[in-house]
């Protein structure tokens, strides 16, 4: 050792710093140098040489091959994370329109998926596309990274001076501060908000919603003294009566009724009855395709019928009568049915328009409905915004009353009619601050931008219902500079506490009283790890109606019919009010109606077009400022056009800029409520083509029993009727080989297509779970949609007022895949649990198995859709692929990809029982569509287990197999569409 | 070794076909006769019988036990595979596999035959006797050991009979032929 | 055997041993004249548009293709068979011929094969093309490895397919050469050029024409025939399995393997004639691709014509009589009538009814006649690929899923490229291979000749 020590030093920088502190290792070394290097004087520091440098070398000779890309590890392991598991956070999603409990499943700390909480009440398990899309846009490159003033980059220190002080020296002379955001369900927040307004002379708080339920509210103050929107059970009624109220698509909250309305309209062998709906439709809205009896009418007839309506059933029930003249008689049986289902039955009307809603509540008070089926007293508190008050402010701010104005989570500049009145006003102002989470059209109006948290990334607490309430925690840290509204708000209030602490005291309070936990902190964990918290309130009032306000129902003006075009405006199934647009998953969710997407067109109906001379993608110019490709709606109602909203973005993003028409400006004003209609005298056909991004075109299903339906009563004389081809194949079969059997597993899923409503959650979901690409308008045009799920969607023969069927397409995995036989590399075959299965590295793309698979369910990668600019979605940037999933391989080009039954998913479930050393339990694997559907209307499971959901569904005399006289065995099943349509003579 | 070699040079078929009889019925050992395309009286009279067909059945019959052993092996012992719903050993959608490779190896290994037999590959020169044969005229070659003189000139007698354009006599070093 | 009394004599004017050679080497020897460089020129045109074609598929993608998700096959599949069908002449011409001792054959065998050679290569690049991940393309050969399953799919009528057509290229090619090496001799031994002897002298391997190497020649020849014979028959019957083992309307047939052989010679004999007529115009070679010769093919291209018309007949009966109704679809909604009509009455009138003016002399003896209804015939059987191809595809089992197909300019740029690779690869062959089998002339010289009765 002594010579080492002598040695000069100078070579120290080649060696590597290794401590290799005991002599005994030492002398371990010495000798492999002297096996290495006989004759010469060996030491720790040339064996490290030499170490070091074969390490080097190796090391550049592997970065030869390819560019090294860095993993960086935790310089602290956080205990709660282990690599390569997912940790799930219950929070809450809501964006001022849509309100769902879910639980977020980061991994590696990212949120990488949404899924419903199967403890919150409100929506059950389920959750909309939109919802399952908001991940995304946690990583949308749109969001505000920084606080600015003008546009400009700024720190949080010098916003907050300017406006602490703004607003001190505007309050110091009384001027009018006004707060303005979309509804805010929070009750923590609230409060904080009327903390902060209340150190203010003159403050105002407007809640502004883009899409207005405000008839309903004043309505129901009118009717009952309460400005609220009812929770309406549709699990209790016998029979629904809506009239354009989406409410399994857009209307209030879908996530909501939709487990509710499909629990009355299952069938099994115990179940025999359901609950019947009929629709008065306009546009083919979602609902409207769902009911089992659709009708059509102009929106300018609505009152008149609900009027006829309303006297049919007061004669019956000898309560009196309004003046207005019969409209159609046909009305009559519906008021015979309405009053056999007294008590039992839901009218509901989706037109923002008083009276119409006071003749509904009229209706429904006759039917003594709110004794059961709606309730005033749990009301939803979905919606707050009152429209008067916001054209009332719009007006102060034009008339430059208006001296501060804060803005939260509202995009006025795009979403409300008035939006140059609006600029004008805001230019009056004298301090301005937009608080928004991405780019939109209001950014840059404002002074100062102070960008807010994605709901992700912050804390926070809603109460949907009263009574019913939720929390949000971060389950990531801020991505970029942003700051929670909230506490901005305590800021500027001068208080120097976070919102978090203010949430959890306000917690303590409040809500912590009602629970039966003793400490604070474990009822605090323990809502926050459920995400919810119930308590019940006893406020049952009864309900009286006003009688007054009928006669200003009816007296009061009416819409004016007219010859030309009614153009109703609507939301969109997937855009909603269009605040998610820049969400690409969103972007290409095409239309469970129409099937399209990337674009609004004008939906006219068949008649119309014929005699307008009108093909799908004729661009026809209905004012001068909304000329847009038409699309040949079957069940339009003549007369009328449906527009979408949600489209026509300026300044909200790559992914949505340009894209469609913006109709918001084209929304009146209508006795102080919006009006989301508006008429024509006539449309002008341009007779100039443009080719839709359509992703089904043809509508018909030719006569063949792909959508196998029946009727309740058939049904319930025999199960099977409408299936009776099931039988005869099963007997027929027959086969050249012997029947491969599953030993252990033999994974199924069966779809209810009595329970499938189409609203394209699942689509999502599973876009989001298995890294789906977008592909773009082009190649959706070129008929390339990468969706391994899609929802076929069939009319009956009648174009001008078919039936509507609703069909989930993923892979079958059949037992005889045809699509396995044909591969000539077996890149696809069989698992020993009956999933057919792709592997990615194998395949070369030969598109034969796309060619002979008869359900034409499998994909192909016709380019390389990550990260590459040709194709600028989230998968092209390093912020966009955070959201992928890290158990499901990005798929490379020229190979083909399809539905894997989630086999991550199984694989995961199957090692954790594993190790748990117990048998899986039935219905504990969920395949992400599965997951998502508020129906329920997907199962998967265990089909060799006869006791599992599946195997049941199997059983049931409903169940058959798609094109199964093909005998490709498909481990999916479908259980017949029921209609409970018997003609009733309404 | 050097030889030398009596040539008759023909521009008749039938002068000479009828030449070689005369030369074989005179035990005159013929070395080789050359023709610009296939004669077949000539192979009855030189005896000339070629084993490639048979040497080809058993390339086929190799062929086919091949392909069966291996399609069994590979998809039934080595690394089973279930495809729609077939069992691992699917037979009948092995036969066509089964006809194709044993066409394979019948072509390879019976080209790889007649090339070493008749020693054809690429860049080999055999002697070429007389130019003309591979063009207009039929040529036999007679080995000319100066020993027995009187079959010698007897040779070249039958040959000018029958009329032959030439006869020459050739001295060439070792022979590839 | 030979009747002359019929046919008249094989080789007409009496030429010697020596005038064949001359006559057949001749186009080697002497500058091939203008029309040559021309054609080259334009063929080398189209190769280059579709080595453009190729360069953008591969660097981009099948997306640049009008394939989609539910066409995943689209011209390139239906211009592999076809080229492949053309690929069947020459050896169908030589074997069966051969071993039907139709001796006629000789002038015309090996400007066939070379034909077959050249089309099957011009085959081989679609399917290849074809792969999304081509440059995985040796994952289709059965070797130990350890990317997934270990071996093939030995099912996969593709993998069929791909043995087949290799096969298929060895034999026609070897076949081919075989037949060059007395010729390639003969010119080593006529040239005066140093460097044409000692290529051909390279080439003809060490050809001197001596009795053991005939009988060899021959029976090899024989046996690769035998070969070569079932191969005809089973390469073309593979590629129909390509679709009759798929489970598509209109694909899933038993009629199809038959059908797709007698369609292969349909149009290689059609491809043959047209090639001929245009050559034997070119080089004056009347005398040895005779009138009678051209005869021969038109009545066989009549009888194959009636077949072809009688296959189309028994589709569409079957298709109704099995009841089955994605059948029927397919071929009455999706054929006979509906969007691609066009392809399919092209197909009828340019297979079944056209051919059957062959049945006028006149027409038989008049080289016009004989271009213009040949290239009818390559153009019904393109129409017929279409047909089996895009029309079963684009409407299938479940109406959601049924689209339209239209090709784009790569795929288009595919095609013509494919084209001008094998018209380069004909005009090379004609300038530089003797176009007919010199030794075998001169073996049937004699036949139907004067001197011989």
């Amino acid at each position: 050792m002594k010579k080492e020590r002598k040695r000069p030093e100078k070579t120290d920088n080649l060696t590597l710093n290794v401590n290799v502190n005991s002599d005994e290792k030492d002398s371990h070394l010495s000798e492999m140098m002297e096996a290495d290097f006989p004759g010469q004087s060996s030491s720790r520091r040339d064996f490290l040489k030499v170490f070091g440098f074969s390490i080097a070398s190796a090391a550049i000779l592997a970065s030869c091959k390819r560019p090294i890309q860095h993993a960086i590890p935790y310089a602290v392991q956080p205990p709660e994370i282990t690599p390569g598991k997912s940790l799930y956070y219950a929070t809450t999603f809501f964006d001022g329109h849509e309100y769902a409990g879910i639980v977020v499943k980061t991994r590696d700390g990212r949120p990488v998926k949404i899924e419903g909480n199967d403890l919150s009440k409100f929506n059950k398990e389920g959750t909309t596309a939109r919802v399952q899309a908001s991940v995304l846009s946690l990583y949308d490159d749109a969001r505000l990274k920084d606080p600015a003033v003008n546009m400009q980059p700024a720190e949080w220190e010098t916003l907050d001076k300017h406006i602490i002080g703004e607003l001190a020296r505007i309050n110091s002379v009384g001027g009018e501060i006004v707060l303005l955001t979309s509804t805010i369900i929070s009750p923590t927040t609230i409060k904080l908000i009327n903390q902060f307004g209340a150190s203010f002379k003159n403050f105002k708080w407007v809640q502004y919603d883009a899409i207005s339920y405000s008839a309903i509210l004043e309505a129901n103050s009118l009717c009952f003294g309460k400005a609220v929107i009812p929770d309406y059970h549709f699990g209790k009624a016998q029979l629904v009566v809506s009239l354009n109220a989406d409410f399994l698509g857009t209307w209030v909250s879908p996530v909501h009724f939709i487990p509710d309305y499909i629990s009355r309209r299952k069938l099994d062998n115990k179940e025999k009855d359901m609950l019947r709906h009929i629709h008065y439709d306009s546009g083919m809205s979602l609902t409207g395709s769902n009911a089992d009896i659709r009708k059509k009418i102009k929106p300018s007839e609505e009152k008149v019928l609900l009027v006829d309506l309303y006297n049919k059933i007061a004669e019956r029930i000898g309560a009196d009568k309004l003046p207005g003249e019969s409209f159609r008689d046909d009305l009559s049986g519906l008021a015979d049915n309405l009053i056999a289902s007294k008590g039992k039955s839901i009218v509901v009307s989706g037109t923002n328009n008083v009276d119409i809603q006071i003749i509904v509540n009229r209706i429904n008070v006759l039917l003594n409905n709110y004794s059961d089926c709606i309730d005033l007293n749990n009301n939803l508190n979905i919606a707050a915004g009152i429209d008067s008050n916001m054209e009332t402010l719009v007006n102060n701010l034009t008339e430059g009353k208006v001296k501060a104005l804060l803005m939260y989570n509202v995009n006025p500049v795009y979403d409300f009619p008035g939006s140059e009145k609006f600029k004008s006003g805001i230019n009056k102002t004298e301090l301005t601050v937009n608080m928004s989470v991405a780019l939109n059209e209001t950014v840059g109006t404002a002074k100062y931008e102070c960008p807010v948290h994605h709901y992700l990334e912050s804390w926070n607490d809603a109460e949907i219902i009263p009574g019913q309430l939720s929390l949000s925690q971060p389950c990531i840290n801020p991505l970029f500079n942003t700051r929670s509204f909230q506490d901005s708000l305590l800021k500027w209030s001068g208080s120097s506490i976070l919102f978090h602490d203010y949430l959890t005291s306000n917690w303590e309070k409040e809500f912590f009283p009602h629970s039966d936990l003793t400490d604070f902190r474990s009822f605090w964990n323990n809502s926050l790890r459920n995400g919810v918290f119930y308590y019940t309130l006893a406020i049952n009032e009864p309900v009286i109606i006003s009688k007054e306000v009928l006669s200003r129902a009816v007296s009061s003006g009416e819409y004016n019919k007219t010859a030309g075009f009614e153009i109703i405006i609507s939301e969109s199934v997937a855009l909603g009010t269009g605040m998610h647009a820049n969400n690409p998953w969103l972007m290409e969710l095409p239309d469970p109606v129409s099937r399209m997407c990337w674009e609004n067109v004008a939906a006219i109906s068949p008649k119309d077009a014929e005699t307008a001379g009108i093909t799908t993608g004729t661009i026809v110019k209905i004012t001068d400022r909304l000329t847009l490709p038409a699309l040949i709606q079957p069940g339009q109602a003549e007369g009328t056009i449906s527009v979408s909203l949600g489209y026509g973005h300026t300044n909200s993003g790559p992914v949505c800029n340009n894209v469609g028409i913006n109709v918001y400006p084209f929304i009146k004003s209508f006795e102080g409520n919006r009006s989301y209609l508006f008429s024509v005298d006539g449309i002008e056909n341009t007779s100039t083509e443009s080719q839709l991004a359509l992703t089904q075109v043809h509508h018909s299903m030719e006569g063949r029993p792909i959508v196998r339906e029946t009727r309740l009563s058939e049904y319930k004389n025999n199960p099977s009727s409408g299936n009776e081809k099931h039988k005869d194949f099963e007997e027929t079969h027959k086969s050249l080989y012997p029947e491969v059997t599953h030993i252990g597993f033999h994974w199924g899923l069966a779809i209810d297509l009595n329970s499938c409503v189409g609203c394209n959650s699942c689509v999502i979901a599973c876009q989001a779970e298995n890294n789906v690409p977008v592909v773009g308008k082009d190649e959706v045009r070129r008929r390339r949609i990468m969706h391994w799920i899609k929802i076929d969607r069939y009319y009956s023969e009648n174009q001008d007022d078919p039936k509507v069927y609703y069909q989930p397409l993923a892979c079958q995995h059949c037992d005889n895949a045809p699509c396995e036989n044909v591969c000539p590399v077996s890149a696809t075959n069989h698992s020993s649990e009956g999933l057919n299965q792709v592997t990615y590295n194998r395949c070369i793309g030969t598109k034969y198995c796309i060619n002979n698979c008869p359900y034409k369910v499998r994909r192909f990668n016709w380019y390389r859709y990550t990260n590459n600019k040709e194709f600028d979605f989230n998968t092209a940037s390093d912020l966009g692929r955070m959201v992928l999933n890290p158990d499901v391989t990005v798929r490379e080009r020229g190979v083909v990809e399809k539905c894997s039954f989630c086999v991550q998913r199984i694989q995961e479930k199957k090692l954790l029982a594993k190790l748990e050393n117990r048998t899986l339990k039935d219905s504990e694997i969920k395949t992400a569509c599965m997951q998502a559907c508020p129906s329920n209307a997907i199962v998967f499971g265990n089909l060799n287990d006869s006791e599992s959901k599946v195997s049941k569904l199997f059983k049931d005399p409903r169940c058959y197999h798609l094109l199964e006289e093909l005998h490709t065995l498909p481990n999916t099943g479908y259980l017949t569409k029921v209609w409970n349509d018997e003609t009733i003579n309404s | 070794m050097i030889n030398t070699y009596k040539i008759g040079v023909f521009d008749k078929e039938e002068s000479f076909i009828s030449s070689i009889r005369l030369l074989q019925e005179q035990k005159i050992e013929i070395y080789d006769v050359f023709t610009p395309y296939p004669v077949h009286e000539v192979f009855h009279l030189l005896k000339r019988k070629s084993k490639l067909p048979t040497a080809a059945y058993f390339f086929g019959l190799f062929g086919i036990i091949a392909t069966l052993a291996f399609l069994y092996y590979t998809s039934v012992i080595d690394w089973p595979v279930v495809y729609g719903g077939k069992p691992f050993n699917s037979f009948p959608s092995f036969i066509v596999v089964t006809i194709i490779l044993t066409i394979f190896t019948v072509t390879i290994a019976s080209l790889a035959a007649f090339s070493m037999r008749s020693k054809l590959f690429p860049g080999r020169d055999n002697t070429i006797f007389d130019f003309r044969a591979t063009d207009n005229m039929f040529v036999i070659v007679v080995v000319n050991d100066g020993t027995d003189k009187s079959a010698d000139e007897k040779a070249s007698g039958i040959m000018m009979k029958e009329g032959a354009l030439e006869v020459i006599d050739k001295e060439l070093e070792n022979v590839k032929a | 055997m030979y009747n002359r009394k019929i046919r008249g004599p094989l080789i007409e004017g009496n030429r010697t041993l020596g005038q064949i050679t001359a006559d057949v080497i001749a186009p080697m020897e002497a500058s091939p004249g203008t029309w040559w460089f021309i054609a080259f020129g334009i063929s080398s045109l189209a190769a280059i548009f579709g080595f453009y074609a190729i360069y953008i598929t591969v660097t981009k993608g099948i997306g640049t293709w009008g394939v989609n998700n539910s066409v995943g096959w689209g011209w390139e599949i239906i211009n592999f068979v076809w080229w492949i069908g053309i690929g069947h002449a020459g050896t169908a011409f030589s074997i069966f011929l051969l071993i039907l001792r139709q001796r006629w054959r000789t002038s015309i065998n090996r400007a066939a094969e070379a034909m077959t050679v050249l089309a099957v290569m011009a085959a081989a690049i679609l399917p290849a093309l074809h792969m999304g991940r081509v440059w995985l393309a040796f994952y289709i050969f059965p070797y130990p490895n350890t990317r997934g399953p270990l071996w093939v799919n030995f099912n996969s009528p593709l993998f069929w397919d791909f043995i087949a057509i290799t096969a298929y290229l060895l034999i026609s090619a070897s076949f081919w050469y075989l037949g060059t090496l007395p010729d390639f001799a003969t010119i080593r031994d006529k040239t005066s050029s140093k460097v044409k002897k000692a290529v051909y002298g390279f080439f003809s391997l060490g050809w001197t024409g001596s009795s053991r190497q005939w009988i060899r020649f021959e029976s090899l020849s024989f046996i690769l025939g035998g070969i070569a014979a079932v191969l005809v028959v089973s390469v073309h019957s593979i590629v129909s399995t390509d679709f009759a083992v798929g489970i598509e309307p209109g694909w899933h047939t038993t009629l199809f393997p038959p059908y797709f052989v007698v369609g292969a010679i349909f149009s290689g004999f059609a491809m043959v004639m047209t090639l001929m007529v245009i050559i034997r115009k070119m080089y004056k070679f009347t005398n040895y691709i005779t009138d009678n010769h051209m005869d021969a093919i038109a009545r066989i291209l009549i009888f194959i014509s009636l077949i072809m018309g009688t296959a189309y007949a028994t589709e569409i009966f079957v298709a109704w009589y099995s009841g089955n109704e994605y059948e029927m679809f397919t071929f009455f909604h999706n054929r006979i009538t509906g969007d691609y009509t066009t392809q399919f009455w092209g197909m009828i009138i340019c297979n079944a009814l056209i051919p059957q003016l062959f049945w006028f002399r006149k027409i038989r003896r008049n080289w016009v006649g004989l271009l213009i209804v040949s290239l009818f015939i390559n153009l019904g059987m393109w129409f017929e690929r279409f047909n089996i191809v895009i029309t079963s595809l684009t409407k299938d089992y479940l109406p959601s899923n049924w689209v339209a197909y239209k090709p784009t300019i790569i795929d288009i740029g595919v095609y013509v490229g494919t084209i001008g690779i094998f018209l380069c690869g004909v005009l090379l062959f004609i300038r530089y291979i003797p176009m007919m089998a010199i030794s075998e002339l001169k073996s049937v010289n004699s036949i139907g000749n004067k001197k011989e009765d």
